[in-house]
């Protein structure tokens, strides 16, 4: 949870924000291209889940397991869930929705890390 | 309805998907503390899940956007305003009754501040919204 498919996580969501944010300041409504990267970031965000589930079976590390779980199905629902909202939408606001939904991704990750860590961590 | 001013167009939209983000974080925060530890703080924890109704109420209403639902999303956000500007002061004025944070605590610092500016946008935007009312 903390290696090196967070960080790319993290970083697909930072790179989806930024280039809705490029599209936005260029007055460009979301497109097709900006969607599948969305969908690129949702089947990251999957392997991101079978990982955790993956290693919440075989670790007995201490910390929020109900929370964690939690966490990542969320990650997993929102960008489906911006997309169905955003399905019609032909102004800049869809495009503005997928750059928060790309932020959001990036600062969920870390709040999975810090859970992760343990009340000790 | 009037589309060009309907709560849930344009800028609307993404109002409604940060509402609905707070409703999920909160709610889920809420549920988690409730059923694990209500008894350690029962006040922060309550508000917590006040605050979590709120902002379901808030998305709801903005995203159907009829006559009706405009009134109950200023009423939510009137509320939630209210709520985060009395608990955020009461939790720097008193922090010793407040050792639990909740979503309006120390005015959302641990949200960013944006349980502070979001109602505040809210209302903005309900106010830009508003049907006006044609003369006669």
């Amino acid at each position: 949870m903390t290696g090196a498919f967070a960080d790319l996580l993290i970083t697909a969501g930072v790179l989806v924000g930024l280039w809705s944010l490029v599209q936005l300041v260029v007055n460009r409504p979301l497109g097709r291209a900006l969607r599948l990267g969305v969908w690129c970031l949702e089947a990251l965000i999957a392997v991101f889940l079978i990982g955790g589930i993956v290693q919440i079976m075989t670790t007995d590390h201490d910390f929020a397991k109900l929370e964690f779980v939690g966490y990542l199905l969320g990650m997993l629902a929102i960008p489906l869930a911006a997309l169905w909202w955003t399905r019609t939408d032909a102004t800049r606001a869809g495009t503005a929705i997928i750059m928060v939904i790309g932020l959001v991704t990036s600062i969920l990750v870390l709040r999975v890390q810090h859970v992760w860590a343990g009340p000790h961590g | 309805m009037d589309e060009t001013r309907a709560t849930n167009r344009g800028f609307g939209r993404v109002l409604v998907v940060i509402y609905a983000l707070f409703a999920i974080a909160a709610t889920a925060r809420s549920v988690v503390q409730l059923s694990t530890k209500f008894s350690e703080a029962p006040v922060a924890y309550l508000l917590s899940a006040l605050a979590a109704t709120i902002y379901i109420v808030a998305t709801v209403a903005l995203a159907r956007g009829d006559r009706s639902s405009r009134r109950v999303a200023l009423a939510a956000i009137s509320i939630e305003l209210a709520g985060v500007l009395i608990v955020g002061t009461l939790s720097l004025a008193f922090p010793t009754n407040f050792p639990h944070a909740s979503v309006w605590s120390s005015f959302g610092s641990g949200y960013g501040y944006i349980p502070l500016v979001l109602p505040a946008v809210g209302l903005w935007w309900l106010q830009r919204t508003w049907p006006q009312s044609t003369p006669e």
